[in-house]
């Protein structure tokens, strides 16, 4: 995986004590890891909450990152495994499960104002999404916002995730067989 | 190919995954058979849909309320770790074991022997009497003992 050289040079210069670099880092990469985190969580106060803890540890770990490896695979690995330890407190099912979710998946418009028609389609497809989203496990949504929201390749979610190509595959091809179900589900609920 | 080794295939294949010999395999089977090629074209729709989801951006001033987060808890460290603040802490401790010490012996005086007598007549339930002799229930009492006597 390639370095971009502006984020070596900022990592360097972390490393030899000028902490404002970090900040730098920090505004580099903040909407994805936001973005991953907004999408695992759902709630806007619980991913700020756990976006800003992953760039905690990310500084105090900085200082042992290795720049053969990829810095933003590094941070995803962080916000996955701390989204994941968030899911994991107690009262945070309960709060998920009663709570909705909130508008994650909303599908973009023309800012040219579609048809009502158009805009009634967009917004049963946006339910539809957001439903079958909601319904599948964990580690099949987290393989499923890595490649269909953050672009990742395959290669870069196992390396997220630290396992198999092969586990990548299978966890993508179900997800994407669940949420074909789900949203035919969904969509035929009129 | 065979549909259940192409139904495998239908992910890596739209994500750009498969390697040139097998993208053409896989291909030349869509091209042949009509229930992969519209369970590939759902796959694609909904694809298609994702790419059409909004992103977020962190909320405004997020790093620098991160980095103020950090500055904030080394600034704690720091104190806590400072030799200054562990000694005023060892010094209070000190004097709170001191303040205990100095009560228990106010205390030990309290309830040694000259004091145990005073204090077990200060809560002996004798001082309670529930019929004073100038109480209406005194001179009742003082009536009838001396009737009682008398029978």
């Amino acid at each position: 995986m390639s370095q971009d050289p502006e984020e070596l040079s900022l990592i360097d210069r972390f490393k030899n004590g000028e902490t404002s670099a970090f900040e730098e880092l920090v505004l580099k990469h903040q909407d994805r890891i936001y973005t991953v985190c907004r999408h695992m969580l759902g709630n806007i106060h619980d991913a700020e909450d756990v976006a800003q803890d992953t760039f905690i540890k990310a500084y105090h770990n900085l200082k042992n990152f290795k720049p053969s490896a990829s810095l933003y695979t590094w941070l995803y690995r962080i916000a996955v495994n701390t989204c994941l330890d968030y899911r994991k407190k107690p009262f945070f099912e309960s709060l998920f499960k009663r709570s909705e979710e909130g508008d994650v998946y909303t599908l973009e418009h023309a800012s040219d104002g579609p048809s009502p028609e158009k805009l009634y389609e967009i917004k049963q497809l946006s339910f539809a999404l957001q439903k079958s989203m909601a319904r599948l496990s964990i580690k099949l949504r987290t393989v499923i916002v890595l490649k269909e929201i953050e672009g990742l390749s395959y290669e870069e979610i196992a390396d997220v995730l630290e396992t198999s190509m092969g586990t990548v595959k299978s966890r993508i091809s179900r997800a994407r067989e669940e949420l074909r179900e789900s949203m035919k589900y969904f969509t035929e609920q009129k | 190919m065979r549909c259940k080794k192409a139904q495998g295939l239908l992910s890596p294949y739209l994500d750009g995954e498969l390697p040139v010999m097998g993208r053409k395999m896989f291909e030349s089977h869509l091209n042949d058979c009509a229930n992969c090629r519209a369970e590939f074209d759902e796959m694609q729709a909904l694809h298609n849909l994702f790419a059409g989801v909004e992103r977020f951006s962190a909320p405004y001033g997020f790093a620098a309320r991160t980095v103020a987060n950090i500055e904030t808890a080394k600034a704690w460290t720091v104190l806590w770790t400072s030799p200054l603040i562990r000694v005023a802490g060892v010094v209070m401790v000190l004097i709170i074991i001191g303040i205990g010490i100095l009560s228990g012996n106010l205390l030990e005086r309290t309830f040694s022997p000259q004091g145990a007598g005073k204090l077990a007549i200060s809560f002996s339930l004798d001082v309670f009497n529930a019929a004073p002799p100038d109480s209406l229930g005194g001179v009742y009492l003082a009536m009838t003992e001396g009737k009682s006597e008398k029978l």
